[in-house]
């Protein structure tokens, strides 16, 4: 990935907890997903016992604004390791 | 007449469209993890493409664009949020097969790390976002551009991504309606999902075109052989 197009997704990750966090508490905001189903009466819930400690891009030891820019590095880091790694199995064959 | 009580929860990241645990029963479970699962062997073994270094590297280039950008809702005071979901820009930047990865790999990272999507839906996600935006989104964009021969190139390129965002989110949203109207054990789910999700990303579509338009515009300005979706117009 370019050093620029980095910069700019790390900056846009800083800029995120605004509207992904702090405007969607004033707001009180829901999703048509949500409204639908709680028009229907589906509730979520797990079928699975599957948890994770960045649940809903919260991060252990911080607060929301910080644990959403922290999931955020951690989300982008991930998946720029996933192209590294396989780069590197197909280059390998 | 049916009053309807709409109980909902706030939580950081806005759902979009993925489908949490709960709301699916088994047979859409099923039915969604076997085409997706499908419809990836099948571009598996004809895209040999997929398996090269540079290709790797710009499909994890838009996923993480792609993941980037969905963290950001503008909430709209009593509704919902002006959202993007990038199903249409990866399909008409990397073409169907890539773009669909593109997709598959951020909603997999959703939902195994943050647990945004469920577990059990992960199936249905991809194929709503990953397959059905995707292709939508791409075919939509070709389709304009033909359409569209005889208007000028910068003009053609926004309004036929316009339109590829636009739709493609709204017939995503309408396949998320019907899994989950189909789901519960009574016969008019439809009725209720199917409008609310239309109708409302119908509406947020026009949002999703004009990133989608402005996002294209500007790669294809800067280098139009990386816009994949113009092969062979």
């Amino acid at each position: 990935m370019e050093k620029k197009l980095l910069i700019l997704l790390i900056f846009m990750v800083f800029l995120s907890p605004i509207f992904g966090v702090i405007l969607a508490e004033k707001v009180g905001y829901h999703e048509p997903l949500d409204i639908a189903a709680s028009l229907l009466g589906l509730k979520e819930h797990d079928i699975v016992n599957y948890h994770t400690p960045f649940e809903d891009y919260s991060f252990p030891g911080l607060g929301p604004v910080a644990g959403y820019i922290a999931s955020g590095l951690l989300g982008v880091a991930i998946i720029l390791a996933i192209g590294v790694i396989a780069s590197k199995l197909v280059k390998s064959r | 007449m049916l009053i309807f009580r709409v109980h909902i929860s706030m939580r950081n990241g806005a759902p979009l469209l993925h489908i949490p645990d709960g709301f699916l029963d088994v047979y859409w479970i099923t039915i969604t993890y076997l085409a997706t699962i499908g419809y990836f062997t099948i571009i598996g073994k004809r895209s040999r493409s997929i398996f090269r270094p540079e290709t790797i590297s710009t499909v994890t280039t838009i996923a993480a664009i792609v993941f980037v950008a969905q963290m950001f809702n503008w909430p709209i005071p009593g509704g919902t949020s002006l959202h993007f979901l990038g199903s249409a820009l990866a399909g008409i930047i990397l073409g169907p097969a890539l773009g669909s990865i593109a997709l598959a790999l951020v909603l997999v990272v959703q939902a195994l790390v943050f647990h945004d999507g469920g577990i059990t839906t992960l199936g249905a996600n991809i194929l709503n976002m990953a397959i059905i935006g995707v292709l939508t989104g791409y075919a939509t964009f070709r389709f304009f551009m033909r359409l569209l021969k005889n208007t000028d190139g910068k003009k053609r390129i926004f309004i036929s991504s316009f339109m590829a965002g636009w739709i493609s989110l709204f017939i995503a949203g309408i396949a998320c309606g019907l899994e989950i109207g189909l789901s519960p054990r009574f016969p008019y789910g439809v009725l209720i999902t199917i409008p609310v999700m239309g109708i409302w990303h119908l509406v947020l579509g026009v949002v999703e075109g004009i990133i989608t338009g402005l996002i294209v515009l500007y790669v294809y300005e800067r280098n139009p052989h990386l816009v994949m979706g113009l092969e062979g117009i």
